[in-house]
């Protein structure tokens, strides 16, 4: 789904999709489709030959972003965008990694 | 890469993503070749979709909703033959409508069945598994969820797991 994130943590096989979140094999009740990605990844376990091997599986999803993500309107938030639509300077840790539960969990506190 | 990972995140997501990802550090990468041909493996689905049935503990949402830190690093077990009917998606980074409408969009069991059926893997293993995968914290997800996952496989003699993310 974000395959340059998942290639950067490190994984055995890794199949590269262009499709939008919450939609990996494809439309909903388009079975043909999500065989043929199912398969297309399964064929990965085959081919690679070593750790870090990636494929590109070239389908197209049949919408734009604007359109995927419009049709996600409506939905509520993440509440990490809660709560930083109320606290935005704690953005900077969620860009960095610096999440508050380790702080608290190494200095027994933790700004929220 | 020819992919464009990003092209349907919004700006901001967009941003922190490629900022964890110029962050990583992969370490010694795992791998194991296959035993068997594909045709002969029995194979197991792991979605990242927050599955869970109706029957078993949804995930903690309002723990996240309390503290959006944190998030369940718990997992569900789905058993083969599961559906859409059977489930409910407890992820509140994704839209849980297209699984919950069809659950292969996430989890796709009766696609891996039939890849079986046409003679590309051996057998869809007897259980599946999911998790949620908005996980800023990973560590209890990769010290207990992840080898109690593994565990399972074992005993049921999984060969190959794919790992779906939503």
């Amino acid at each position: 789904m974000i395959p340059e994130l998942t290639r950067a943590v490190g994984v055995p096989r890794l199949a590269g999709l262009s499709y939008p979140m919450g939609r990996p094999l494809g439309r909903p009740r388009d079975a043909d489709g999500q065989r043929a990605v199912l398969r297309a990844t399964l064929e990965l376990l085959v081919s690679a030959s070593g750790p870090d091997s990636y494929a590109e599986l070239l389908f197209e999803w049949p919408e734009s972003p604007a359109q995927a993500r419009n049709a996600s309107k409506g939905l509520a938030p993440p509440p990490i965008v809660e709560l930083l639509k109320k606290k935005p300077w704690l953005l900077a840790r969620l860009y960095s990694g610096r999440i508050p539960h380790r702080e608290r969990c190494l200095t027994g506190r933790g700004d929220r | 890469m020819a992919i464009d990972s990003y092209r349907f995140l919004d700006f901001a997501t967009r941003q922190v993503m490629k900022a964890w990802a110029a962050r990583q550090e992969p370490g010694v990468i795992p791998f194991t070749l296959l035993a068997k041909s594909l045709r002969e493996c029995t194979v197991a689905l792991v979605s990242t979709a927050g599955v869970a049935r109706n029957d078993d503990r949804p995930f903690d949402q309002d723990g996240e909703r309390r503290d959006p830190w944190w998030s369940d690093p718990s997992f569900r077990a789905i058993p083969l033959g599961t559906t859409e009917k059977d489930v409910r998606l407890y992820h509140l980074h994704i839209d849980p409508r297209f699984g919950e409408a069809d659950l292969d969009v996430v989890l796709p069991m009766r696609r891996l069945a039939e890849l079986a059926g046409e003679g590309v893997v051996g057998r869809p293993a007897p259980t599946h598994y999911s998790v949620m995968g908005y996980i800023l914290e990973p560590k209890e997800l990769v010290e207990k969820t992840a080898p109690a996952i593994a565990e399972r496989m074992r005993a049921e003699r999984v060969d190959a797991a794919a790992l779906v993310p939503a």
